[in-house]
């Protein structure tokens, strides 16, 4: 049964999920309760792998601050930030099958591939329902060629809320502008807007009316889904209410959404988006899928020619091109916490509170069985994760255990994340968090 | 007073006075008395010796429990499945009788209900899994003295559409499947059920029949194709999962319905238009070189569609075609729609406001973009998702009941068979009329269910839920532990086998549901295999130590004796690739031929590597295989990730076959084998003998085990950590003396239980829940017996028994009223 936080989530999850509906900053419509501090999580996931080389600092093997070592060129831009980062080694998803992309099983830490449909909820959502509540609790946006961004604009390959309930990402800058800051846009966009707000609001007279001779036993099945229109309707409503709060937030429209000339500057836009949900408020976990959790992708704007599948062929370290992509990475990774450090929350900034996750969907690489999955994470998550080190993990520790490191940062006790006994009896030497990791 | 209310008042207080006086008891209904009362009365008669206040069995005092709140609920839910499932008082100790143990039962569901309505109800005795909690001799036997039977009727409701049907009614928008061929049977064809794809992903295609190359391999193709996934979901992957009363659909997936059809709808205007450049729709793909120049794979850009229209021509192409927009093809257009969604006709006040939806969002959006808006909205019309059972119209007859009819009827037979709506006949028969009585139903269903050309998804639906054969793809196997078994384990072969083998098992199931006698032995004892290639290692055996030894010797001997021969001829020649060399020394492959036949399989989904219909219809070898239960299909589906599930399965034969209830786990029974690579998993599972466990897995285990004469990929074995496998088990407590006794293995248990009437009459309990959609009461009694009768006496049909079923009151009959009997049904 499905009560009112859940289904609000859901709702929004769905917001998230569409286009042009809309949204309310959080302290408007569901505040936190109130010794809660505000947390925040981004999950960033590049296609193609993920090679311990381009991220583990020169003649490091074992586990050490990073205070005196230098970043390699790959995450440069992340030098400066350094004593914010954690890198680890060592952890596996043997059991994910992530050759060629382990899809909702990099974030799920089951089996996933091509075509395989989710079969348990992922960790971004899993923490979008325990952190502090924000009104659209998960926002995913995926980063792709230009043609496959505009011909499928929304695609759900690497986040979900249970079993057979893939999250859709949104890859149309157009489109999410229009979900989240419809209601303080011109031009073709406020038209649009307008338009889905008009049938939206027409669809739940109707499911209302409709539902009258629905007999008694079912009212409430049936209520859910009128309450699902109220929902969004009444969101919409909230939303205009506040537009100068929005306002502060919302990026301007500019060329690269309406006339892009690589795929890079939608990539560069749908960012921006992503970073203005995180500081407006309206959500508390942002996914980023770089490549969409395939194993193609484009980036033609860092003067990258090649695509798609042969990135993935290519070795990383000292490779031009992925130094390219990965420093794009950082950068965006620098983006995101200097916009968050711009924001003050509590006695310090959103970012204070803030954990970002980077990590690939394909493990170390393409062709990939697994055992070694990097990882890299920013931010001390409120105080919760230790910062500034190097950790090389020795035993053997499946993804699904930072996870629950990660749940139990969140403050929730969980000592496995999607594993039964039986697998980890096989596939985890050690029960609950990573140690190392936690404060 | 309605006149129903009336009737039902009258009935009830018939039934009340009867109880009170003790004579009559009726199941469902009312009680008079409180609740403490009846439950003090049978505590103190029944369970306090054992359970009093000092040293009390299981350390579990019941000598003063005699309220229910929220405290002790699930001590009280407890108490009512050991009760109902006559696990107590236990069978050494005086019985309650009949009317007093169903007295007690129904208080406390009662009583539950009633505490339990702010956190969300008790709904246990609805789910599926505790159908069989009903008393099976009290269904197929006599009625004892005391008890009295109302005539059965469904409570009044709404369906939300399965995932299935949803996804079958989308493709039918934009993809025009082959119309069904009775030459070749089993290909797929328009009216079956959209497939999962290659990788178990239920998935909604565009172009994919126009599509006649693309550049890259199978994942190029699969990233570059168009493809949505299903919104609706269902959230139980065993038995039967389609209740009306488990979903609803949620602001989330309204949405995303809302996204999926914007996607239509310009599909369904411009056809690959909408997915692809125009230079893109070419018979000829070498005249576009120049375009497809670079590394495009995995872009859409890099597919090229024909020029051959196959998609379905609607008005919505009319309109968008047309210059402008006028009324009466925008009027087309929705009533087009509307049907294609709902199978309803739009009634004046639906289309009017359709159409001011459609018309406003074009004032706004101009043509295209507010055409689609604005039709989009029909998606999210609650009767493209929910079908209604209101039987708002008719009279009620003594009862409260009344017979659904015209659309609702009509769409409840159309739904109990099909997921496209209702075929001309049918719908002419609503229109004019003659959707109104028993016999019109069983016009309808006979008329159906004896052309094959008019696809009846749902009936494999059934057989794929009671039998959950279909989850051999989802079991995730450890690739080691898989290796062992002697298959494939390297990528996705094995999964990809396994969703194979669930297509192939659909065909078999097919083929003797064509025969139509002894269906449901038949399907037990079938030595019939509908078989891909990889089968044969799938239908091997898998071989000893021993026997790998000797194989790998003979192997070198016969490429020894094959070089020594090449080097005495003047000229060398390497070895022939033969067969030989790729032989899987670890298994005694089958060796599956016959007729060539189809399985109905996905679109392609996954370039050339794609699921194929191909097929043989073969033997399978001697011995080792006796009907589904043998089938990799449902072992492996009864498998986990290093082993068989051997719980699992007897857990399956004991309500699947014999009809009976397992309570739930207690929460406090950390169920977990022991990890031991060196004992079998009959040794590890001396863990569930303890006194404490063995109470419920004594019903499971020794049901289980016989199937160890499989490994856990679904091959026959002889032997077990090289030691001889012990097959053997026990059918206990079964409820019928004849079929209790040990048993060697599992086709000597397969062979039992498909000569046993109850095992035949657990099956029409199951197709009873499938297609009433709810589980049986006492009080269906009558339609159990009489469909039993039907399937019997029609030589094991199961047209026989469907038409039976669809016809019975239970089917037919809705009550509105919320009495107890209907919340009850």
């Amino acid at each position: 049964m499905l009560d009112r936080r859940t289904l609000l989530q859901r709702m929004a999850a769905g917001v998230a999920a569409t286009c042009g509906s809309t949204l309310a900053p959080e302290h408007l419509m569901a505040m936190p309760a109130i010794n809660a501090t505000r947390k925040r999580v981004i999950f960033f996931m590049q296609n193609q792998g993920f090679d311990p080389k381009t991220c583990i600092p020169e003649g490091m093997t074992s586990g050490g601050s990073l205070a005196k070592v230098k970043l390699p060129e790959p995450i440069s831009p992340l030098e400066p930030y350094k004593e914010r980062l954690h890198i680890i080694n060592g952890l596996h998803g043997l059991h994910s099958t992530p050759s060629h992309s382990a899809f909702f099983g990099a974030l799920g830490g089951y089996r996933g591939g091509d075509g395989v449909p989710p079969s348990a909820s992922t960790i971004d959502y899993e923490l979008s329902k325990v952190l502090p509540q924000t009104i659209l609790p998960h926002l995913c946006i995926g980063m792709d060629s230009m043609e496959n961004m505009r011909t499928k604009p929304t695609i759900a390959t690497l986040s979900a809320g249970g079993a057979g309930q893939p999250i859709f990402m949104h890859s149309n800058p157009n489109h999410l502008y229009q979900m989240l800051y419809g209601g303080i846009s011109s031009g073709q966009i406020r038209l649009e807007h307008e338009a889905r707000s008009t049938v939206l609001s027409q669809i739940e007279q109707m499911a209302v009316t409709k539902g009258q001779l629905i007999p008694t036993a079912d009212k409430q099945r049936y209520g859910q889904f009128v309450q699902g229109f109220k929902d969004v309707n009444g969101l919409r409503d909230r939303l205009d209410g506040v537009a100068d709060h929005l306002s502060k937030f919302a990026p301007k429209v500019d060329e690269r959404y309406t006339n892009p000339k690589f795929e890079t500057d939608w990539h560069d836009a749908l960012l921006d988006l992503g970073i203005s949900a995180l500081a407006s408020g309206i959500t508390n976990t942002l996914t980023i899928g770089s490549g969409r959790g395939e194993i193609f992708g484009a980036w033609k704007g860092l003067g990258i020619d090649q695509q798609g599948h042969n990135l993935g062929h290519m070795d990383q370290p000292d490779n031009p091109i992925w130094i390219k992509i990965r420093q794009y990475n950082s950068r965006m990774l620098v983006r995101i916490m200097e916009a968050l450090d711009r924001v003050p929350e509590g006695s310090g900034t959103m970012m204070d509170h803030t954990l970002i996750v980077y990590t690939s969907n394909n493990a170390d690489k393409q062709h990939t069985n697994g055992a070694n999955w990097p990882f890299m994470l920013l931010g001390n998550f409120d105080g919760a994760l230790k910062t500034g080190c190097f950790t090389q993990i020795v035993d053997k520790r499946p993804i699904n255990a930072l996870y629950a490191t990660l749940l139990r940062a969140a403050g929730v006790s969980c000592d496995r994340f999607n594993m039964a006994e039986k697998l980890a009896q096989k596939f985890d030497a050690g029960t609950g968090p990573l140690k190392d990791l936690l404060v | 007073m309605s006149k129903v209310g009336v009737v039902l008042v009258v009935a009830l207080i018939c039934n009340l006075l009867s109880v009170a006086t003790g004579q009559i008891y009726t199941p469902g209904q009312n009680i008079h008395a409180e609740f403490g009362e009846v439950a003090k009365q049978f505590l103190e008669n029944n369970c306090v010796d054992c359970h009093g206040a000092t040293d009390p069995e299981r350390n579990l005092s019941l000598h003063d429990l005699s309220s229910l709140d929220e405290t002790n609920s699930a001590i009280w839910k407890s108490i009512w499945a050991q009760v109902t499932l006559k696990e107590m008082p236990p069978s050494d100790a005086p019985q309650p009788g009949v009317v007093e143990r169903l007295r007690f039962s129904d208080c406390i569901v009662r009583e539950l209900a009633r505490v339990m309505k702010d956190q969300g109800g008790f709904r246990d005795h609805l789910d599926p899994s505790k159908g069989n909690f009903v008393d099976h001799e009290l269904l197929f036997g006599p009625l004892p003295a005391g008890l009295q039977l109302v005539p059965t009727s469904t409570q009044a409701r709404i369906w939300r559409v399965t995932p299935q049907e949803h996804i079958t009614r989308l493709n039918d928008l934009i993809n025009t499947e082959p119309k069904y061929d009775s030459d070749n049977p089993g290909l797929r064809a328009h009216g079956d059920e959209v497939p999962t794809n290659h990788g178990g992903e239920l998935k909604l295609y565009f172009g994919t029949d126009r599509i006649i190359s693309w550049q890259g391999g199978t994942v190029a193709y699969a990233t570059a194709v168009k493809s949505t996934p299903a919104v609706l979901s269902s959230a139980r992957n065993r038995g039967l999962e389609n209740y009306p009363d488990f979903y609803s659909v949620n602001s989330a997936e309204a949405t995303q319905i809302m996204d999926v059809a914007d996607d239509i709808i310009r599909y369904m205007a411009f056809g690959p238009l909408s997915i692809a450049e125009p230079y893109q729709i070419t018979d000829d793909p070498n005249s576009i070189a120049d375009k497809m120049k670079g590394d495009i794979r995995g872009l859409p850009t890099s597919i090229v569609y024909s020029t051959k229209v196959v998609d379905p021509l609607t008005p919505i192409r009319d309109l968008m075609n047309a210059e402008g927009v006028s009324d009466m093809r925008l009027r087309a257009s929705v009533n087009y729609l509307f049907e294609a969604l709902t199978f309803l006709p739009p009634n004046h006040e639906d289309l009017d406001k359709y159409l001011a939806i459609v018309k406003q969002s074009i004032e706004k959006l101009g043509k295209v973009d507010g055409i689609v808006l604005g039709l989009s909205s029909i998606f999210l019309d609650r009767d493209a998702l929910f079908r209604a059972e209101f039987a708002e119209n008719g009279e009620p007859d003594r009862y409260g009941r009344v017979m659904l009819q015209d659309w609702e009827l009509g769409l409840a037979v159309n739904h109990a068979l099909r997921y496209l709506k209702p075929d001309d006949e049918l719908r002419s028969a609503i229109v004019d009329g003659r959707m109104r009585t028993r016999d019109d139903v069983k016009r309808e269903v006979e008329r159906m269910l004896a052309d094959d050309s008019i696809r009846k998804p749902r009936i494999m639906r059934f057989f794929r839920e009671y039998f959950d054969y279909d989850l051999g793809g989802y079991i995730c196997k450890d690739a080691k532990s898989l290796n062992e078994t002697g298959v494939r384990s390297m990528g996705d072969s094995h999964y990809g086998a396994m969703f194979d083998a669930t297509a192939s098992t659909d065909r078999l199931i097919e083929l003797i549901l064509q025969q139509d006698k002894d269906v449901f032995k038949q399907l037990l004892t079938t030595d019939k295999v509908v078989a891909t290639e990889k089968d044969n290692v799938y239908f091997g055996k898998q071989r000893s130590r021993a026997e790998i030894a000797e194989s790998v010797a003979m192997a070198k001997k016969e490429k020894a004796k094959h070089e020594s021969e090449s080097n005495s001829n003047s000229e060398k020649k390497s070895l022939p690739q033969t067969k030989k060399e790729s032989f899987i020394h670890s298994v005694t492959e089958a060796n599956l031929s016959g007729p060539a036949i189809y399985a109905r399989v996905s679109r392609r989904s996954f370039g050339n590597g794609s699921m194929k219909p191909e097929r043989v219809l073969a033997t399978a070898p001697a011995g080792q295989r006796l009907g589904i239960l043998t089938h990799p299909s449902w072992l492996v589906s009864h498998s986990d990730a290093m082993d068989n599930h051997a719980i699992l399965r007897g857990r399956w034969v004991r309500e699947r076959m014999l009809g009976g209830g397992i309570p739930d786990v207690p929460i406090t029974v950390n169920a977990m084998l022991p990890e031991e690579p060196h004992n079998t998993l009959r040794q590890r599972m001396r863990v569930t003998r303890e006194s404490y466990c063995w109470t419920c897995h004594k019903k499971m285990d020794p049901l289980g085990l016989p199937f160890e004469m499989y490994n856990h990929a679904g091959l026959f074995r002889k032997t077990e950590l090289e030691n001889p496998v012990d097959t053997t088990g026990e059918i206990i407590e079964s409820g019928d003396p004849a079929l209790d006794g040990k048993v060697d293995n599992a086709i000597d248990m397969i062979r039992k239980l498909a000569e046993s009437q109850r095992a035949e009459q657990v099956f029409v309990r199951y197709a009873f829940r499938f297609w009433m959609g709810r589980n049986e009461t006492l009080n269906d009694a009558p339609v159990l017996q009489k469909a039993h009768r039907d399937y019997k006496e029609n030589g094991g049909s199961m047209k026989a028994l469907l038409t039976s079923l669809l016809t019975s009151d239970a089917f037919l009959y809705r009550t509105r009223s919320q009495s107890i009997a209907s919340a009850a049904n």
